[in-house]
């Protein structure tokens, strides 16, 4: 517990600003944002996670439906539960919105959160829990206008210390009534001399002092997990091996990882040129470290790898690599037969957003994907609902299976791959963190025990199959991005491909 | 006006600034404790506020005394005051108007610092050495405004100015016990480095005040304050309910968490009185630094040594030694820590060495808080 500080130069820090941020889970887009029910009433949850820790949240609850009167927050940390989390704080109303409440919570540890949310009303009372990861992404710059300020005033105080000095050294001795003389002046002079040194040394050692904590900081902070992945040939069939690795390059042994929608990794593969080529795979774990798959038909180029796992501690990460396929490596699609049933690919150019109006793309089966109109465009960090329509080749609004247990799936990606995200129509979250932070609340499990899955992570969502769904999601900055959207339509998993400008 | 009345004119000023440094002081404990319990705080919890307000009497009163003084002051007044960028006031004045500034100061630095680097939950951080540099100024400058109000009166105004010194070094003290705060763990009290903090500071704050103070017994009575002081808020605070407002919470909490039963330094101080009334003026400070190094290390350590090991058992877990103040955020397996001694030193070299350096370092410090109060004897204005 004894902070031990050598150290110091902040002048180095002012201005100081990070890049892009990441989260434990999904890549450059750490806003939380999920769609469900609490209780007998349907909500939306916005929770804005702090780039530090300790931090505080912004939390934003609008309830759908429903006659909610009361609204109630609440951060349980995944290892103390909701036995070691803070009372309920009441949510605001937001003064001209109608069932929107608004709050703010202190996420004081790093690791797995949930925000439980509370809503009460005509139908009685109803909670969800929304986990978030608590992860130092970021450290705030300073302002120019700050630094000044402080550097004005931190000059003020070191001049103003040295004339306390001399006027100790000199006047303050000398009885009232009489004058500073020669000598004594001289003396006064001589010792507010040799405390400039002193204090500019103290000066010094705080600045060093602060670089130290800094480093610290930086060195502490949230870092993806360093990969290794690679293709190799068996019996004909490309192999991908994507592995986690220590600062040695050996294999990193995982924390146990939990089924999320029945898989323990959702492996998405996006060629990093274009961005046109995309799959969604899901690999096995060789051992503890490694994961692997074939690969679908894909064309020769460099990929991005994007791998969202789920920890029985109810943190989720996505891990990233790059791999680089040959024309060797490429498999023809009528020679391939898919490891896995929802394994899905495409190679097709994304059909372009205008602004706000309807975009239709026409997906393998013939039947047809309309992302439909919005009101106004999408602003960066707004929140925004994208809805989806399919309709079978005769026109009709089609029935969906369950894709992964859900009615879809959804991927977004900035084109410099900065952003990533997988979402659905909960919204960005995992269910299957959210199920970890359920089952752990039952007393399932132990802080240091393996946590006890239920029969079925597979998660059997009671969710109407419609052809028509929606997806919440706030774009994190301005840019182009790139919409995947996955559906399952007669046993065949279906993606419709759209671009966006944001 | 005569110089007396100039005296007893400004006396307002130096209680109100003793008053400002009790504010300011007491407000520090309770905010620690609110830390330790409630954790969740802002600008206005009334922990800051009477941190605020302490600061505020301080810089203000003085503010105001220096303006009086520079553009409506006697020439009394005028007299009994030392020139500042063309200002006039008494030096003390000078002293809580830089405090108040470093407070100022500080408050823009800690936002930033929390919003840059997360809400820190420890007392030693860059942002708080410099509220705590503004704190001791405060401290400081009451001491100085009673030193020349006790070096420039006789009798009973002497002795009443010399009772404010004397609480006012007590506030010293316990400023510098709650910046140690963290070295000085119950289990951390059979570690040398707990020795080597406490011969570093405490010899400094006891040998200043007590040689510019004219009652008897100075040190004694400092201590005594400050124990009292510190207990009395160590009894009472607890007495409150309260619970926890942050997560994650290991600890449930019904009652406001205070800090550690404090240091035993009455009895170095009673040790220290006894060789100054003896030997002070008689030898060379040269040679009575390293010897009153040696007897406050050696009754320090002869009162702390035993006094963790009984803190160190369940039998301190109680009311009146307030053994059991688990912080919220402690984990059992922490608290079980407590019932252990640690050594977290960096140097880990046995007892003896650790002694030896801790008298060394205390010799530095004694002969610093020598010269310091021989310099404070002299303050006139």
């Amino acid at each position: 517990m004894i902070a031990r500080f050598v150290g110091a130069s902040p002048l180095a820090l002012i201005l100081v600003a990070l890049g892009p941020t990441v989260s434990g889970a999904h890549v450059g887009s750490p806003d939380v944002i999920f769609d469900g029910k609490a209780g007998p009433y349907d909500v939306r949850v916005i929770v804005r996670v702090p780039m530090v820790v300790p931090g505080l949240a912004d939390v934003v609850v609008r309830v759908l439906h429903g006659d909610a009167q009361r609204v109630f927050i609440r951060p349980v940390f995944w290892r103390s539960g909701v036995t070691g989390s803070p009372s309920p704080d009441a949510a605001k109303p937001v003064a001209g919105a109608s069932s929107l409440y608004a709050g703010q919570l202190w996420l004081m540890a790093r690791g797995a959160y949930s925000v439980y949310v509370t809503v009460e009303g005509a139908s009685g009372s109803g909670i969800v829990s929304v986990p978030v990861m608590s992860v130092a992404t970021g450290r705030l710059g300073m302002s120019s206008e700050l630094g000044v300020l402080l550097v004005a005033l931190g000059a003020l105080l070191v001049v103003g210390l040295i004339t306390i000095v001399y006027a100790g050294a000199g006047e303050s001795v000398v009885e009232p009534g009489r004058t500073l003389d020669r000598p004594r002046r001289r003396r006064a002079r001589t010792i507010a001399l040799v405390a400039v040194p002193v204090v500019c040394l103290a000066v010094l050692g705080g600045a060093r002092w602060w670089q130290s904590v800094d480093t610290q900081y930086l060195a502490r902070m949230y870092r993806p997990l360093a990969t290794r992945s690679s293709v190799t040939r068996l019996a004909g069939h490309p192999i991908l091996r994507f592995e986690v690795i220590d600062s040695t390059g050996e294999a990193l042994r995982l924390d146990p990882l939990m089924p999320d929608h029945g898989k323990l990794m959702h492996l998405f593969v996006i060629d990093s040129a274009r961005m046109t080529s995309f799959a969604h795979l899901h690999p096995l774990f060789d051992d503890s470290a490694t994961f692997s798959t074939t690969l679908p038909p894909l064309p020769p180029g460099r990929y991005r790898l994007f791998g969202d796992v789920t920890f029985e501690t109810g943190q989720t990460r996505t891990l990233t690599g790059i791999v680089s396929l040959t024309r060797d490596d490429s498999v023809r699609a009528a020679d391939f037969i898919p490891p896995e049933r929802d394994d899905a690919w495409t190679s097709a150019v994304g059909t372009m957003r205008h602004d706000h109006l309807a975009t239709i793309d026409t997906l393998e089966d013939g039947s047809t994907m309309e992302w439909l109109a919005d009101s106004s465009s999408i602003h960066p960090r707004a929140e925004a609902t994208l809805h989806f329509r399919v309709r079978d080749p005769h026109g009709a609004v089609a029935t969906l299976e369950p894709y992964l247990g859900m009615n879809a799936h959804a991927v977004i990606a900035r084109d410099d791959g900065s952003v990533f995200i997988h979402l659905h129509p909960a919204g960005t979250i995992s269910v299957a963190a959210q199920e970890a932070f359920a089952l752990r609340d039952r007393g399932d499990t132990t802080a240091k025990g393996r946590l006890r899955l239920g029969a079925d992570t597979e998660g059997q969502h009671a969710m109407p199959m419609s052809g028509e769904f929606s997806l919440p999601y706030a774009f994190p900055r301005a840019g182009t991005y790139h919409v995947w959207v996955q559906v399952c339509r007669a046993g065949r998993v279906l993606t419709g491909a759209f671009d966006v400008v944001v | 006006m005569d110089a007396h009345a100039a005296s007893t004119a400004d006396a307002w000023h130096a209680r109100a600034v003793v008053f400002a440094a009790a504010c300011v002081m007491v407000g520090v404990y309770w905010d620690i404790s609110w830390h330790m319990t409630i954790g969740r705080d802002s600008f206005w919890t009334p922990a800051h506020l009477l941190i605020q307000a302490g600061g505020l009497i301080a810089g203000v009163s003085s503010g105001y005394v220096a303006l009086r003084t520079t553009f409506a002051g006697t020439p009394q007044q005028k007299a009994a005051s030392v020139g500042f960028w063309g200002f006039r006031a008494p030096l003390g004045a000078w002293v809580c108007v830089w405090g108040c500034g470093a407070m100022v100061t500080s408050a823009p630095f800690d936002n930033w610092w929390h919003n840059a680097y997360g809400l820190d939950v420890q007392i030693i951080s860059p942002p708080h050495m410099v509220l705590a540099l503004g704190i001791v100024a405060i401290t400081v400058g009451s001491l100085l405004l009673t030193l020349a109000r006790q070096n420039q009166t006789r009798g009973r105004e002497q002795q009443q100015f010399g009772m404010l010194f004397t609480i006012a070094a007590a506030f010293w003290i316990m400023n510098v016990w709650i910046m140690l705060s963290e070295y000085s763990y119950k289990e951390f009290m059979h570690s040398g480095l707990f020795y080597r903090v406490a011969a570093t500071y405490y010899p400094l704050v006891l040998l200043t005040t007590a040689r510019a103070n004219t009652l008897r017994w100075p040190a004694t009575k400092a201590a005594a304050i400050y124990m009292a002081i510190t207990l009395a808020l160590m009894w009472t605070l607890k007495v409150f309910p309260a619970e926890p407002k942050l997560g994650p919470i290991y600890q449930h909490i019904t009652h406001m968490v205070t800090m550690d039963f404090p240091v035993l330094l009455l009895v170095p101080a009673v040790a220290l009185d006894l060789v100054r009334q003896r030997l002070d003026g008689r030898v060379r400070d040269l040679w009575l630094a390293p010897l009153l190094a040696v007897v406050f290390v050696a009754s320090f350590f002869a009162v702390e040594w035993p006094f963790a090991s009984f803190l160190i058992t369940s039998l301190s877990r109680n009311w009146v030694f307030n053994g059991a103040n688990y912080v919220y955020f402690m984990t059992n397996q922490y608290v079980a820590h407590t019932f252990e001694f640690a050594n977290w030193d960096p140097w880990t070299r046995a007892l003896a060495p650790q002694l030896a350096l801790a008298v060394v370092l205390a010799t530095v410090s004694s002969y610093i808080g020598l010269k310091w109060g021989a310099w404070m004897t002299k303050v006139r204005r």
